[in-house]
């Protein structure tokens, strides 16, 4: 078993990549200020968790106009564990754009995406747009009435866009009303466009936070003679 | 790999360590268990049998075999799918029923009760049947096949799906 052990990590770098990963350095951060460092950590938690609830839940839900609605209610009713499940993953949706919007104020407010950091940030922003794109697609499939006509406001105020706002509006309801085909494009933009981008770019995002590092906390140190303290300028 | 100064003794490191193992676990385990429950619940989920209801037994006549049209509704998960269908009813003392698939063993054919010859005759190659569904003659490789029947207050009760002759 030992030595086993030892083959796995010479062959798949495991030490390294948990020094790396896990035991880098990061800046000393002091009181509830220290808590603003866990958004990121947080929005990655959740974003498993729709995950994994996300892909069981699509065992039982049909993108159908006909059985949208009756699947969830059977999802709800009949399965086991299945309320517990759709619930985690509602009120996991909401925890998601919480998260991410903390986060991304988190990182503006300590000035976090400036030098060296500015691609971490763009990729950032990314992911958030990301986010809304699952929140608005994701909140049509119960295909209740609140479902059914806060997307047909959405959609109404993307056709607002000057001279191709029209066309948005069409792309995004796969036709000129609201039915069967905007459902089943919203759906598969939740659960197939969605995840392959958000994957790739949480990939790079990660990468970039451990390849860059932490930003230092802006608050000013008493004893640091160094006036670049608290500039976010890497030292 | 990780610093410790001293042994058999909780440092704050190894405290976080033990703490995130054990948060983190628990949460792994919770959602391993809602997740596999969820997951697995097809294995322990148990058939509804959908019994169709065919009116009083006090409308039906011994020895007289007829044949009753029904609807039966079969939930299948979160839709109910609706189909006609129709049975033989024989009955010889208002107690006990048996209920008869309408198809012809040999090859599907709707048969009907001839009062005449008091057998069940199928037009498609002239099988007959008695009234207890045993082939009298033709080509038919088996007895008319059965619907379990039972009778609850009252009225008489037939699961639409086929078993074999009782």
């Amino acid at each position: 078993m030992n030595s086993f052990w030892e083959w796995m990590k010479t062959r798949l770098g495991i030490e390294e990549l948990w020094n790396a990963l896990f035991a880098r350095h990061v800046p000393e951060a002091k009181g509830w200020t220290a808590w603003l460092y866990t958004l990121g950590s947080a929005s990655l938690f959740v974003f498993t968790v729709q995950a994994i609830t996300g892909a069981l839940l699509a065992m039982n839900y049909v993108p159908s106009p006909d059985h949208a609605y009756d699947s969830i209610r059977f999802i709800n009713e009949q399965v086991l564990l299945g309320r517990f499940l759709r619930g985690l993953h509602h009120w996991g949706a909401t925890a998601m754009v919480i998260l991410v919007s903390l986060h991304m104020l988190r990182v503006y407010f300590m000035g976090s995406y400036k030098y060296p950091r500015e691609a971490t940030w763009i990729v950032g922003v990314l992911i958030f747009l990301v986010v809304m794109g699952f929140s608005f697609t994701g909140y049509l499939l119960p295909w209740d009435q609140k479902a059914y006509w806060a997307t047909m406001v959405g959609v109404n105020i993307s056709a607002q866009v000057p001279v191709i706002g029209e066309y948005i509006g069409k792309v995004l309801k796969g036709g000129d009303e609201m039915g069967a085909v905007t459902l089943t494009r919203f759906y598969a933009i939740q659960v197939l466009v969605l995840p392959a981008i958000i994957l790739g770019a949480l990939a790079i995002h990660l990468f970039l936070v451990v390849w860059h590092g932490i930003s230092e906390s802006p608050t000013r140190k008493e004893d640091d003679q160094n006036k670049n303290a608290g500039t976010g300028i890497l030292q | 790999m990780a610093y410790d100064p001293t042994e058999n003794e909780i440092t704050r490191r190894s405290f976080l360590s033990r703490a995130i193992v054990g948060i983190g676990g628990l949460i792994g385990a919770v959602f391993t268990g809602i997740g596999g429950g969820y997951f697995l619940s097809p294995l322990w989920h148990k058939k509804k049998e959908s019994w169709v209801d065919l009116g009083l037994v006090k409308d039906f006549r011994e020895g007289v075999p007829v044949k009753v049209d029904f609807t039966v509704r079969k939930r299948d998960a979160w839709s109910t799918i609706e189909s006609r269908s129709s049975a033989w009813i024989v009955t010889a003392n208002l107690k006990e029923f048996i209920a008869f698939d309408p198809k012809c063993t040999h090859l599907g054919c709707p048969y009907r009760w001839s009062d005449d010859k008091k057998q069940f005759l199928c037009p498609c190659h002239t099988a007959t049947f008695g009234i207890d569904g045993k082939v009298v003659s033709g080509p038919p490789p088996r007895p008319l096949d059965r619907y379990p029947t039972k009778v609850v207050g009252g009225h008489l009760l037939i699961l639409p799906q086929k078993t074999a002759e009782a």
